[in-house]
């Protein structure tokens, strides 16, 4: 299997791309689709996996500086690296690669090359197409449908793996319909939440014909550095009165700010959290009753909750209860947080989950928070939730 | 109000002011100072609290802003961003600015795209800003570069996204370097043409298709970056 090396996506693919398989990340304008290809090619390349590269719309050392933005230096890799310039002689410039398309306009030059690669890379080498969508600019869309029919057929031959970047322009019907269904084992869409603008971007899966797949959308973002992570806008944290619930928020951030006076929040904690290819703004509330109406107010469209209780504090647990109520926390995935393990006499967490009849699916993760204790484990766990991984 | 004015003070006064989700297509000859049109128009949105999104590819971003700071008009940094698609050509290492994103080359429309997309979104989600002036200088080198299918798409995705956004588009065209049937299929795509000639040493401008019926030729003169119009009524 070749890992594609995005967060999750692996997953939905049953661990990756089997050898012989084609796929296309189809990029909706706008969006930073093509990352997603360079992410998988940076990916491969690190973990020692034969790489090639077809560059169509920049010159090699342009699209290598672009891998830099996102930390990822793939000189380190030249070795392992062949890249098919088909840029160049576009724009009448001199290439010192092995592999050069004299005339990109012309799909049986691209053709002669690619397979001409094809044949002397490794076999299980990850073939890896810059721009799909300038290639069929520049040759035409259905002569460029035959070709990428050869290509993964060559592919299957080298049990290669073939990945394609494609940015879906307003192209012929049957050019999209020939894309979204038929001719890739693999079709990945990376598209735009647009109102006035666009202001999120996803992506999921359309197609995998190896793998029992499900039709899930990922929110993500994009680091520099970093790449692609998957983006959770809404964790709340919710809990009684000093449970430690701004405390956790801060431990789990790399930043966090809260309103609060005298030690008790009045308004709320915001953080955010870069963990592990995954992105999360949350947002703690007051515990105190008087702030129900805020509470409530903070809590819409959270995706996961985080209930923070004080273990010493058990007489609290029945506002716990009450508190995942307002939140309308049941229904969606949440995570207790048995917090102030470290004070002694703090009740474990089989005591709690028998005393109060906690149901064996809910996790409740022992946490000291001061301490940043169990905190990474526990969003984890909910991210895992969130994003149907477990 | 959510209409926009060129600043062109009697074009403005004939066409009455221009629809939020307009696109526009500056056409005329090389050397007729289409380039200060361009930039009058910029900078008149600024003025007014407007943000501009600038795609370059004929010189790079830092040009751009020159010619503002060179003919001393004050502009908001925070409220500009440019899509510079020369630099990264010419093989000099430059990263990024806040106001400058490089595109790898005029080749990479994914790039451009991409780059358009996300000034929009700063500007109306981080920056509450409601008006844009999005100017691309100039789809005729686009067209040197990609056929004029290519073209068209991208256009057709851009300025639907003008249109969904209540900006306004500019589009310059170089008159002559392109066959009519390149122009017309480009036109398509637009509301209305701001037209340039020259005549005996003499420019005029115009604007057709914006109200019933073409506004008069304006004569006009440039006077450092200021553009003056005479006559035409
Ligand atoms: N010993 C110990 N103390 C903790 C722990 N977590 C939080 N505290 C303390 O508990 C007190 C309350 O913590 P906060 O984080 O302000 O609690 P809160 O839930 O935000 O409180 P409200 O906003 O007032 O509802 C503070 O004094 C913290 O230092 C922990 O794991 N161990
Ligand atoms: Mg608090």
């Amino acid at each position: 299997m070749v890992e594609t090396g995005i967060p999750r996506l692996d997953k939905f693919l049953g661990d990756g791309i089997p050898a012989g398989k084609s796929m296309v990340y189809f990029n909706h304008p706008g969006v930073e689709g093509d990352v997603f290809g360079m992410q998988t090619l940076y990916h491969n390349l690190s973990k020692d996996i034969s790489c090639v590269y077809i560059t169509s719309s920049s010159n090699p050392g342009l699209m290598k500086d672009y891998f830099t933005e996102f930390g990822w230096s793939i000189r380190k890799f030249e070795d392992k690296l062949t890249i098919i310039d088909a840029y160049s002689s576009l724009v009448g410039d001199l290439s010192d690669e092995k592999y050069i398309v004299s005339d990109p306009e012309n799909i049986e030059n691209m053709n002669e090359i690619i397979i001409q690669v094809m044949k002397d890379v490794p076999k299980k080498s990850v073939i890896m197409v810059g721009s799909l969508s300038t290639i069929m600019d520049l040759c035409g869309e259905e002569k460029t449908l035959e070709a990428i029919k050869l290509w993964n057929k060559m592919t299957l031959m080298y049990d290669h793996v073939i990945i394609y970047n494609f940015t879906a322009w307003p192209y012929s019907k049957s050019t999209i319909h020939a894309i979204k269904d038929k001719i890739f084992n693999s079709v990945i869409t990376v598209g735009g939440i647009a109102e006035r603008v666009i202001f999120g971007q996803y992506f999921g899966v359309l197609k995998a014909d190896w793998a029992d797949h499900k039709a899930q959308s990922m929110l993500f973002r994009v680091l520099r550095p970093g790449g692609i992570k998957i983006y959770i806008p809404k964790i709340l944290v919710t809990g009684p009165f000093d449970a430690g619930k701004s405390t956790f928020v801060h431990s789990l951030s790399t930043r966090a700010i809260s309103v609060d006076r005298l030690g008790t929040t009045i308004a709320l904690d915001h953080g955010h959290i870069d963990h592990k290819g995954f992105s999360a703004d949350i947002f703690g509330t007051p515990g105190q009753e008087r702030f129900d109406p805020i509470i409530k107010m903070i809590s819409g469209e959270a995706l996961g909750i985080f209930l923070v209780v004080d273990s010493t504090a058990p007489k609290d647990f029945v506002r716990a209860k009450q508190m995942l109520e307002i939140t309308k926390g049941y229904g969606l995935p949440y995570v207790i947080i048995a917090n102030k393990q470290d004070i002694p006499g703090a009740m474990s967490v089989d005591d709690i989950r028998s005393q109060f009849n906690i149901p064996e699916d809910v996790p409740i993760i022992p946490v000291i928070a001061t301490e940043s204790k169990g905190v990474f484990e526990a969003f984890e766990l909910l991210v895992e939730k969130i994003t149907g991984g477990a | 109000m959510d209409g926009y004015f060129l600043g062109l003070d009697k074009l403005d006064e004939n066409i009455k002011g221009i629809r939020a989700g307009s696109n526009i297509m500056l056409l005329g000859p090389p050397m007729s100072g289409k380039e200060t049109i361009i930039n009058n128009i910029v900078y008149n949105g600024l003025k007014e609290g407007e943000a501009a999104v600038i795609v370059t590819t004929r010189e790079p971003g830092e040009n751009v802003l020159q010619w503002f700071e060179y003919n001393n008009l004050e502009i908001p940094l925070e409220h500009i961003g440019i899509v510079d698609c020369v630099t990264k050509t010419l093989g000099v290492p430059t990263g990024d600015t806040v106001n400058i994103k490089r595109a790898s080359s005029p080749v990479d429309l994914t790039g451009i795209g991409v780059k358009i997309s996300q000034f929009l979104e700063e500007f109306w989600m981080k920056k509450n800003l409601r008006k844009t002036r999005l100017c691309i200088n100039s789809l005729s080198t686009m067209l040197m570069y990609s056929n004029i299918q290519t073209v068209f798409r991208f256009l057709h995705v851009f300025t639907g996204r003008v249109k969904a956004a209540g900006a306004i588009g500019v589009y310059l065209v170089e008159e002559g370097m392109h066959d009519d049937q390149a122009i017309a299929t480009l036109k398509q795509l637009f509301d209305g043409v701001i037209e340039v000639k020259q005549e005996n040493d003499e420019h005029f401008i115009r604007v057709v298709g914006m109200g019933l019926k073409p506004s008069p030729w304006y004569n006009y003169t440039i006077d450092g970056a200021d553009l003056i119009l005479i006559g035409g009524d």
